[in-house]
Formats: structure tokens, sequence, C-alpha cells
């Protein structure tokens, strides 16, 4: 796992806004939590649960800065939401969980 | 609109106090994020995760404003927007739907069913505080609207149109609840002689002067109504007849001590006719107000300047028989 396709850290657009700063580290801070739960309902085949997380993480990665995690996990909810082949599924888990794990500050 | 229990004066049209917005949505990211993105808005942030605690922060804050999400485990959004939009006490509350769907069905849905405005998330922050401000604004507007058309223009209290509603509301609540409750009229004395001698402008002096009286004495949960040209109607819940007759003393007290300058050597005296639970078993408003009719006609019948009590001895007559 050491050669990711991809390794570059993503950045939030409001790592500089003081009043910001503090919540985006809470959130970076709490994403293994929510890479868990994500790995978690995707393995029990809980695809409402899963489903309900990617519509969460919609809703909220653009509010911390985060856009393109949004991006990925709408992709996710809408392919869920289509009931889309599982393998199709699974390519959009692996690239939120993917992104989940750079996000940074 | 505030039009129902709550009994805010007609005069305070500019309410000082923080507006409160409701926030239900099961999302704690979003909770996060509004505090922070609307701390500058001076607003009151109340915040709960569920649909069923938001209808109970609704009833019991009556927030200014809703923020509504749709997507929420057990009661949803659509379910919650309906239900407040069915109850006398939250259906005048704004409520902004605030939804990861931007699917054109549930918009339509979350519009027709009530609510002023529909925002997507993930959503832009400037965007959203302007939107807030709008409805908020809008709602502030429709209060007025609703209030002034309940306000007599010359003297600020509340209208004959509000107090006929009020009136049956106030003895709908007591008859429930068996609390105490008090009806006056009021009658200026001799009102056309002053118009007639000193002219309208006095008159209306007059009128205003003793509007001032009625609101300085009054407390907040009292209703003081011009009934119709120079006479008053006051509502007094939770009280009774021998409260209310203290009450009318001191506002007797105060318009006889009255100094006009208009007509420095003719003073002003006001008739009181007084009805409340003990005398009238009924709770038929209009049973109710001839009954304090009568009272306030015994009143003039028996020298003006009085207080008197519906079936009950004059009071306070310092000049009996004066006609």
């Amino acid at each position: 796992m050491a050669q990711e396709p991809n390794a570059d850290p993503v950045r939030s657009e409001f790592s500089d806004d003081p009043d910001m700063r503090e919540l985006v580290e809470v959130f970076v801070d709490e994403m293994p939590d929510r890479i868990e739960a994500i790995q978690n309902t995707w393995s029990e085949q809980d695809l409402e649960g899963l489903r309900q997380i990617a519509h969460q993480l919609k809703g909220a990665s653009g509010g911390y800065g985060f856009s393109p995690l949004g991006d990925v996990a709408m992709e996710l909810e809408y392919s869920i939401r289509e009931t889309a082949e599982i393998d199709e599924i699974r390519q959009h888990v692996d690239e939120l969980v993917d992104m989940c794990n750079r996000v940074s500050l | 609109m505030r039009l129902d229990g709550s009994s805010d004066h007609p005069l305070t049209v500019e309410d000082e106090r923080t507006p409160k917005l409701l926030l239900i949505d099961d999302s704690m990211d979003i909770h996060r994020l509004l505090k922070v993105r609307l701390k500058d808005e001076r607003l009151e942030l109340i915040s709960c995760d569920n649909g069923a605690e938001g209808l109970e922060h609704a009833r019991r804050h009556a927030p200014d404003l809703i923020l509504l999400d749709l997507n929420m485990p057990g009661m949803d959004g659509f379910e919650v927007l309906q239900r407040l939009k069915s109850a006398d006490d939250t259906v005048g509350i704004p409520v902004i739907v605030l939804s990861g769907s931007d699917e054109v069905n549930d918009k339509v849905r979350g519009l027709e069913l009530g609510a002023v405005d529909y925002i997507c998330k993930p959503f832009d922050v400037a965007e959203l505080r302007a939107r807030v401000r709008s409805a908020m604004r809008i709602s502030h507007l429709m209060d007025l609207l609703a209030r002034r058309a309940q306000i007599d223009g010359l003297t600020g209290l509340w209208n004959r149109q509000f107090f006929d509603e009020r009136l049956a509301g106030e003895l709908a609540a007591s008859s429930r609840d068996g609390s105490s409750l008090s009806l006056v009229l009021c009658d200026l004395d001799h009102f056309k002689s002053l118009n007639d001698q000193f002219g309208h402008a006095a008159g209306d002096d007059v009128l205003q002067a003793f509007a001032k009286i009625l609101q300085r004495n009054l407390r907040r949960s009292d209703f003081a109504c011009r009934y119709g040209g120079e006479e008053f109607a006051l509502i007094l819940p939770g009280t009774d007849s021998r409260q209310a007759m203290g009450l009318l003393e001191r506002i007797r007290d105060e318009i006889n001590r009255h100094a006009w300058p208009r007509h420095p050597k003719r003073g002003i005296t006001v008739s009181f006719g007084v009805c409340d639970r003990a005398r009238d078993g009924g709770f038929d408003p209009v049973q109710w107000i001839e009954t304090a009719d009568s009272a306030l006609y015994a009143a003039k019948h028996n020298g003006r300047d009085q207080i008197q009590l519906a079936g009950g001895a004059p009071r306070s007559a310092s000049l009996p028989q004066a006609g």
C-alpha cells in the first residue's frame, strides 16, 4: 500500500480562515472514525447506512472547505441510490476512502 | 405571526430581543458549521438533531426562523414541516428547507408544504446568510402588517376587531382553565362638549393621553383597546373584579390629576363599567359586553367619574349626582 496512486494531501480552502481553523481541525481529527464507519457499513453490505454517511459528507464537506471530497461522496450516494452494479459502488467507496485518507489542514 | 396567546404591546413595534433560529438537522457537521458561520448574525441558535424534538423546540421557543433538514432518521423533514404548518402556534414561523437533495420534486414538495425557501447542501455560506436575512426580513414585515391591521391609528391601542377576537379567545381560555377574567368598558365623560368647545385636536390629545395612562398601568398580559369614539375596553386575564377595581382607581386618579395645556381649567373624568367571571356565569362575549355596558351606564347615570361593578354598588363617586 506504499504506492498510492495519489498521495497528495487534500487541503481545506479555509485553512487560513481563523474562524474556521478549529472546526476544520476537528473534522480532520475525526476522519479516522468516518473511514471506519464507511468500511464497516461496506463490509456489512449495509448500503442504506453507507448512503447516509455519503449523503452527510456530501452536504458537509464543502462547508469545511473540502469540496472535492463532497463530490466523491455524492458519486457514491448516487450510485447507491440508482442501485448501480456492486463493482461500481465498490469503486466509489475506494475513491471516497482514499480521499478521506488524504484530507488534511 | 404572534397573534395568538402572546400580548406584545402594540406600540412596541421595534423588537429589541435577539431573533431565534432553530436548526433541525441530524448532521453534527451542519450544526458546527452554522454555529461558526452565523456567529456575526445577531441570532440565537437553537440546535436539535431530530424531528420530534424539533417540533417541541418550535412550540416552546417560538423561533423567528427554522432551518429544516429533509433526510433525517425517524420523522423526516416533510412530516415536520407538515406538522409545523398544521398547528396554530407554529404555522406562522417561516421555514427554510436545508437539504442534501437537489431533486426538483423535493423542492416543489417542500415549498408547497409551506417552506419559504429551499437551500441545497452543500451550501455557499454567503448565500445562506443572505437567504436567512431575507426570510427574517419578510417575516418581520408580515408581522408588522398583521399588527398594523389590528392597531388603532390615533391611540396605538388595539382596535375593535382585535378586541372582538381577543375577548372570545380569553373567555374560552377562562372557561377551560377556570382562571379569573375581568372586562372593563370606559367612556370619557362629556367628550362631545369638549370637542365642541376646544376643537377636535384637543379631543385627540385627550384620547391619546388616556391611552398612555392605560398603557402605563396595565400589565403585559392585559389588552387595552379603543372600542370606538371615546370608548375604551380593557381585557384583564387572571384578574378578578377586586383587583380590577384597584387598578381602575389608579387610572381614574391619574386622569383626574392630568394637566391639560389646551384647556387648563377643564379637567377630564372617565366612567368605568366592570364585569368579571363571578358576575357573569356564561362565556358568551356578547353577554359580557352587555353586562359591562350596563355597569358603565349605571356609572354614567350615578354621576360619572366613577367605577361601577356589574350588579354591585357604585364606587368612588367623588361628585355624586353631578350629572
